[in-house]
């Protein structure tokens, strides 16, 4: 049985609710994450901003927004030793991209990770980390022969 | 002057066949790093998106048995190169989409020419 600690990112990259939004859209772009947990200063998750709550703001002034104007309150409560079907699920009936996942020995709301559905698809394809040149190279390798 | 798709969308797409099983499908995304595919069928007319979200539909079941086609997001949610930005904006928002599929605003055609990704806009915000 696969559990979400398996296949799970470890550790959150998180902002706190009164940063900027603009500093939290280019942290997510120059480190090309999908999604920013937004962690109360006692630890505890308040919420989560992905891209599209992001855009909803296309077109307004920047200066004056906060994260927590921005993110969607995070309710769901994952824990790491769940079979990875019951996260499939969630995400399914919930229509969401990105599971926080938080332990319950660390205290209450404390987040450990994320999972997101890129992760399950990167399960789903069997490909293990650090394959990639290998499925990369595969088709240049066929085309050469026949000129050899 | 509004900003518009075309300035921000990117050309082209990565994309698959109707009849390409999920397995590969999957790989298709991992080795390409990329959270979505667009489902053509042979005479090259876009049939619909597979999202990384519409992925986990066909989790537990026979990933080799399971094609494109059964999963797909049927080829509704488009935007053309002049549309308005805050008009796409508003459609992804809607949605909840990260890619809109740009295509040609001459009646008729089917032919895709890029996708809208959110990620380009939070960036073009966060220069601004």
């Amino acid at each position: 049985m696969v559990r979400i600690c398996d296949i799970m990112h470890k550790g959150v990259i998180f902002c706190y609710p009164d940063d900027h939004i603009r500093d939290v859209a280019r942290m997510m772009i120059e480190n090309q994450f999908r999604s920013v947990v937004v962690v109360h200063e006692s630890g505890e998750v308040w919420g989560l901003i992905s891209m599209i709550d992001i855009i909803r703001f296309h077109g307004m002034n920047l200066e004056n927004i906060i994260a927590e104007d921005v993110m969607r309150p995070y309710q769901i409560s994952v824990d790491p030793q769940w079979p990875l079907e019951k996260a499939v699920e969630i995400m399914k009936r919930r229509k969401i991209e990105h599971l926080i996942i938080i332990d319950p020995h660390a205290g209450p709301k404390r987040p450990i990770g994320i999972l997101t559905s890129f992760d399950i698809v990167r399960f789903m394809s069997r490909i293990e980390t650090g394959q990639y040149q290998q499925m990369l190279k595969m088709p240049r390798e066929e085309s050469e022969d026949p000129r050899r | 002057m509004a900003e518009k798709v075309m300035h921000l969308m990117r050309r082209g797409a990565i994309t698959c066949a109707e009849d390409t099983t999920i397995q590969e499908v999957a790989q298709i995304m991992v080795v390409n790093s990329i959270r979505y595919c667009v489902v053509i069928n042979g005479r090259n007319e876009v049939q619909g998106i597979i999202s990384a979200r519409s992925i986990l539909k066909a989790y537990g079941r026979n990933l080799n048995a399971t094609r494109a086609k059964d999963i797909l997001l049927p080829y509704t949610v488009t935007i053309t190169p002049s549309s308005s930005l805050n008009e796409a904006v508003e459609l992804m928002s809607k949605k909840r989409i990260e890619h809109l599929i740009v295509v040609s605003d001459r009646p008729g055609s089917k032919a895709i020419l890029g996708l809208l990704h959110a990620e380009d806009i939070v960036n073009r915000m966060a220069m601004a």
